[in-house]
């Protein structure tokens, strides 16, 4: 699509390919900056690239701001969590305004993303940061302490999560000495968190003028399993309170433009508790199926979000009513060998034919052993869901859990 | 419901861009699997047959190209464990399906092509059609099955399920009646057709009864193999033969051969058998005439030889060649026995075994599986066919070579098999195969016969170099090309009636004019034509739209039984009856051709032709061709090709005054 010279000029920091799709179909100017193996591919089909190696920020990280700056680009995006300090770096040069390194940096930052919530006034859970495994062992018997627990009572797990990780990876569940010793040396320092029980689940807000303007609920049936959009009623009977928390985190965290993706709990009390934010597209491919049901592009509605020659009416008549539009609900399941040994690829029969199931991008095994899995560690593939009846797709997303998909 | 969803997969991918197209496909081979496997899926996925092309499902796979699909392959992705793979395929056979019927007029595949196509897809997979699927293919594919086999019924409904089996029958005959020098897809249709008839279960009704002689040729050519007992016990049988039974064993596997072309195992142990007989046996069994057993009997201990070498029940198509290339009389060129003991001690190089083994496994030695190529391509000279390759100068070039100068062939074959290197010359400059760049196929050739096998690769980049080498200059660089490559015997005259920078026809008076005094008797003195001619024809596919540049070898102009004149011509395609639109269908038995001919009548061919070449010195009657004819031939051209390359003012420029 021809862009409109009036609109802005976009950088996707990574390379993902429905983003570069959604932004090669969209009336934004664009450029992909990604590491250089994508080269010959963007060379192969047209797509604007520049090469850039996105390794921690050094001295020159002033070099590619300055080369944006030099293109007329007027805002970086960032895709992965590894690139967002990378935006923050870029758009404080492109936007001139030196706060946004500070904010991006807190986001890259367990702990310091807790803290800046906690002064905020938000409601977190127990944490600290460990540096070794000693740390870890403290805490987890401290807050096994604070519940009361007798010794030889099980445990209450602790949740271990690498400062700098995305999502799920680096993301483990600690209930015994025994699993500290499994956490590798790499994943340190770290942030501890109580457990708490309760419903997971994650936001995905499109902010402009510091105003949100589509706010999604994406809800987990199991962690690092499964999720789904639009959410269940009961927990978007939640949604008043949830923006109003998503409003406070805004706030706190001086936002005023982009796309933001904090992770929440409620209790069973309705009481709601902050887990984590991300200043980058969700994982699990939350975006496509929101595109499923909604019928826009999320990645197009980022561009939208971070562009600051975007006006108000432009964006509000972007996005569409939440829950009230969505054509039904959409799901997906991250596929883990279960069986130590597997040799093909089988679709369940009884996923196959069940009517929601839509596709999956599952591959044949190219190994028979089945590494053992750590942390939330990465699924072999998603398999698409998607129905009209919420209450059937969690079911169904649950029973995946039980099936084998490599035997 | 599931059609909906499929809809849906199908307008996502049709509106992604096409570097996104990859990763939405999958959704669409899901929805279509669900598509198949319900009722009436198959209609329904036939239906949107032209939108999923359009999409972009096929783009980047084989079957992004379904002139070049092969109907045998279908045998395996039909009962692929991989349900992309069965989904992919099953589609791709809808599509063509509906392209058979007319419902979707496509770009490169006419409804013929489609239809000639299905019919061998049928073929290859009769078993799976007619049988439910056995233990083995549902453990593989579980309810994958299921698809594969509505789809070959939904085929045969289709292409008319009563008759299937007697349109096999005759397309099998259509294709032999060009005598290939490959027929292993033949004869893979001929065994399915065999089994469904040994199997009680099938009820073929009143159809298949002309498949008698296709399936004795291969399974029981006599009286004494007439139950298909097994070469073993076949020997034994022989081993107790007077003269007078072998006799009657000889002439039936001769009748057998030379009635389709194709030789059964039984036939190579006799043949083995009866060389301690008598060369009066030999010669019955190979069916000669006086001309071939005279040449047997002159060149005796050479054919013992070759018999010994060449000839077991893994190689039994050497047998039809040996029967041929004697019928020929080449053997008395001078050079062409020397050369034949020349092939019998060949030591071939590392790189011409590994291709050869890679093309047809390991079950026979290189050498051997070389010499009964040899022998095929000496007997049937226009046998060679590309194969699915670009490479139909290559295959031409072979061909001619095999039929005008067989020795200079031999030469060429050992070149490249024992030194793995062909050194030609250009306008005085050397090309050796091996120093030069890529030819015209990217991969190397793998469902060639044997001596292309060898040879394509290697004159295929020649003849890209030489290509090369004559980039810059002016005009069609075939005019150069091709006398330096195909032999001294192509005309240094040569016209072509297409303006290569623009497409546009232009002289193309002169050009007809040319070629009418070059080659029709009535306007050259009645000469017939001396030497095999390189030509070009411009394809069209049977609505007449053109399809592409082709490379054809004019062999003959004569007059049919019918008393028009026709021009006979060697097409290195696979299967040379096709159906080029306007009424003009290619003829490849029953107007006079003989084995692998290809003939239309003059003008007809004249209207479809681009390139030829002729002698300069020996041209006819330039004047004497009537305005009438050549209006007639421009007229087809008009309606076929020629549509939107033609424009009066440039076309006919010379037409008025013949020089």
């Amino acid at each position: 699509m021809d862009y409109d010279p009036e609109k802005g000029y976009v950088a996707l920091l990574g390379w993902s390919l429905n983003a570069v799709e959604a932004a090669a179909k969209f009336d934004r100017r664009y450029v992909v900056v990604a590491p250089d193996w994508a080269e010959e591919y963007c060379a192969q089909h047209d797509i604007p690239y520049l090469a850039w190696n996105f390794e921690r920020l050094n001295d020159r990280s002033m070099e590619i701001a300055e080369q944006l700056q030099e293109m007329g680009v007027d805002v970086a995006i960032p895709l992965y969590e590894e690139t967002v300090e990378w935006a923050g770096a870029i758009n404080s040069v492109l936007l001139d305004n030196p706060r946004l390194l500070g904010q991006a940096m807190l986001m890259r930052d367990k702990s310091l993303m807790k803290r800046r919530a906690q002064l905020g006034g938000i409601r977190v859970g127990i944490f600290e940061e460990a540096h070794d495994r000693e740390d870890v062992i403290r805490f987890l018997r401290r807050v096994n302490q604070t519940l009361l627990k007798l010794d030889g009572d099980p445990n209450d797990p602790i949740h271990f999560k690498a400062f700098d990780k995305a999502g799920c990876l680096g993301h483990r569940v600690i209930r015994t000495p025994d699993d500290v010793d499994s956490i590798p040396e790499d994943e340190f320092p770290a942030l501890m968190e109580s457990h708490l029980d309760g419903w997971e689940f994650a936001v995905e807000a499109w902010v402009h003028e510091g105003k949100i303007r589509f706010l999604n609920i994406s809800e987990y049936v199991s962690l690092g399993y499964s999720v789904y959009v639009p959410a269940s009623p009961e927990l978007e009977s939640y949604r008043e309170q949830i923006t109003r928390q998503v409003e406070k985190l805004i706030k706190t965290f001086d936002i005023e433009f982009g796309f933001i993706h904090p992770e929440y709990f409620v209790t069973s009390d309705g009481e709601m508790y902050f887990g984590e934010v991300a200043y980058r597209p969700p994982g699990f491919k939350v975006f496509e199926l929101l595109e499923r049901v909604y019928g826009f592009n999320a990645y197009q509605g980022m561009i939208l979000a971070f562009d600051p020659k975007t006006t108000t009416e432009e964006i509000e008549a972007f996005f569409p009513r939440e829950v009230v539009d969505a054509k039904g609900h959409a799901g997906c399941f991250g596929v883990y060998p279960r069986l130590r040994v597997v040799s093909r690829l089988e679709i369940p029969e009884e996923t196959e034919n069940h009517p929601y199931f839509e596709s999956h991008e599952l591959t044949a095994p190219m190994e028979e052993t089945v590494t053992k899995r750590t942390a939330f560690g990465t699924h072999w593939g998603l398999v698409y869901f998607v129905g009209e009846d919420p209450k059937e797709l969690h079911q169904l997303l649950k029973r995946q859990e039980e099936l084998d998909y490599y035997i | 419901m599931a059609v909906a969803r499929l809809d849906d997969a199908l307008a996502v991918l049709a509106d992604s861009l096409e570097f996104a197209k990859p990763a939405r496909v999958q959704r669409v081979l899901d929805a279509a699997r669900r598509v198949l496997l319900s009722k009436d899926g198959c209609s329904a996925i036939e239906a949107r047959a032209e939108a999923i092309e359009e999409a972009g499902l096929f783009a980047g796979s084989d079957w992004d190209s379904p002139q070049s699909l092969v109907p045998s392959l279908t045998q395996h992705s039909l009962t692929s464990a991989d349900a992309n793979v069965v989904v992919i395929e099953a589609i791709s056979e809808l599509r063509l399906l509906a392209v058979a019927r007319g419902r979707y007029r496509h770009p490169v595949v006419s409804a013929e092509q489609a239809h000639h196509y299905l019919a061998q897809v049928l073929a290859t997979n009769l078993t799976l059609l007619f049988t439910p699927p056995g233990e083995a293919q549902r453990v593989g594919q579980g309810r994958l099955a299921g698809i594969a086999q509505s789809v070959l019924e939904h085929l045969a409904d289709g292409i008319g399920f009563e008759h299937i089996v007697d349109y096999l029958i005759d397309e099998i005959w259509r294709i032999l009646q060009q005598r290939p020098i490959q027929t292993g897809p033949v004869r893979q249709m001929i065994t399915q057709i065999a089994i469904c008839q040994a199997n009680p279960a099938i009820d073929l009704g009143s159809s298949g009864q002309g498949a008698d002689r296709l399936i004795s040729s291969l399974f029981g050519p006599t009286q004494a193999s007439r139950e298909d007992p097994g070469v073993d016990i076949y020997r034994e049988r022989l081993q107790h033969m007077d003269t007078g039974a072998l006799q009657m064993e000889a002439g039936g596997c001769a009748r057998a051969m030379h009635d389709t072309g194709l030789v059964s195992a039984y036939h190579a142990v006799l043949i083995r058998h009866l060389l301690t007989q008598g060369d009066h046996l030999l010669a019955e069994a190979l069916g000669l005439s006086s001309t071939g057993r005279d040449c047997l009997l002159c060149y005796r201990d050479l054919v013992h030889v070759l018999v010994e070498k060449a000839i077991s029940p893994h190689t039994t198509q050497a047998i039809y060649g040996l029967a041929l290339m004697l019928e020929r009389g080449i053997l008395y060129q001078q050079p062409l026995a020397p050369a034949l003991w020349r092939q019998l001690n060949l030591h071939l190089c590392p790189q011409a075994r590994q291709r050869l083994a890679a093309s047809f496994g390991e079950a026979v030695a290189p050498e051997v599986r070389l010499l009964e190529g040899v022998l095929c391509i000496l007997g049937q000279p226009l046998g060679v066919g590309q194969g699915n390759n670009p490479t139909c100068q290559s295959a031409r070039a072979l061909s001619m070579w095999a039929y005008n100068d067989p020795d200079y062939l031999l030469q060429m074959v050992a070149w490249a098999a024992r030194d793995d290197e062909i050194i030609m010359h250009f306008e005085g400059q050397t090309i050796s195969s091996r120093q030069v760049g890529e030819g015209l196929a990217a991969t190397a050739p793998l469902d060639l016969d044997a001596v292309s096998a060898l040879v394509v690769p290697h004159l295929d980049r020649i003849y890209a170099e030489m290509g090369r080498q004559c980039s810059g200059r002016e005009g069609d660089p075939h005019r150069w090309v091709n006398p330096e490559f195909h032999g001294w015997w192509s005309g240094r005259g040569f016209r072509i009636n297409v303006d290569v920078a623009s497409g546009q026809i232009v002289d193309l008076g002169d050009f007809l004019r040319h070629f009418y005094a070059s080659y029709h008797p009535f306007h050259n003195g009645n000469q017939p034509l001396i030497h095999p001619q390189p030509a070009g024809i411009a394809v069209t596919d049977s609505s007449a739209r053109f399809v592409g540049w082709h490379a054809i070898t004019i062999l003959r102009v004569a007059l049919d039984p019918q008393q028009v004149m026709r021009v006979f011509f060697y097409n290195p395609n696979n299967d040379s009856g096709q159906d080029w639109g306007n009424e003009v269908v290619v003829s490849t038995a029953g107007n006079g051709e003989r084995y692998g001919e290809s003939s239309l009548p003059f003008e007809q061919f004249a209207s479809r032709l681009y390139i030829f070449h002729y002698d300069p010195l020996e041209h006819g009657e330039l004047a004497s061709v009537s305005a009438e004819e050549l209006e007639q031939v421009a007229e087809h051209m008009k309606s076929s090709w020629a549509e939107g390359r033609w424009s009066e003012s440039t076309a006919w420029n010379l037409l008025a005054e013949p020089d």
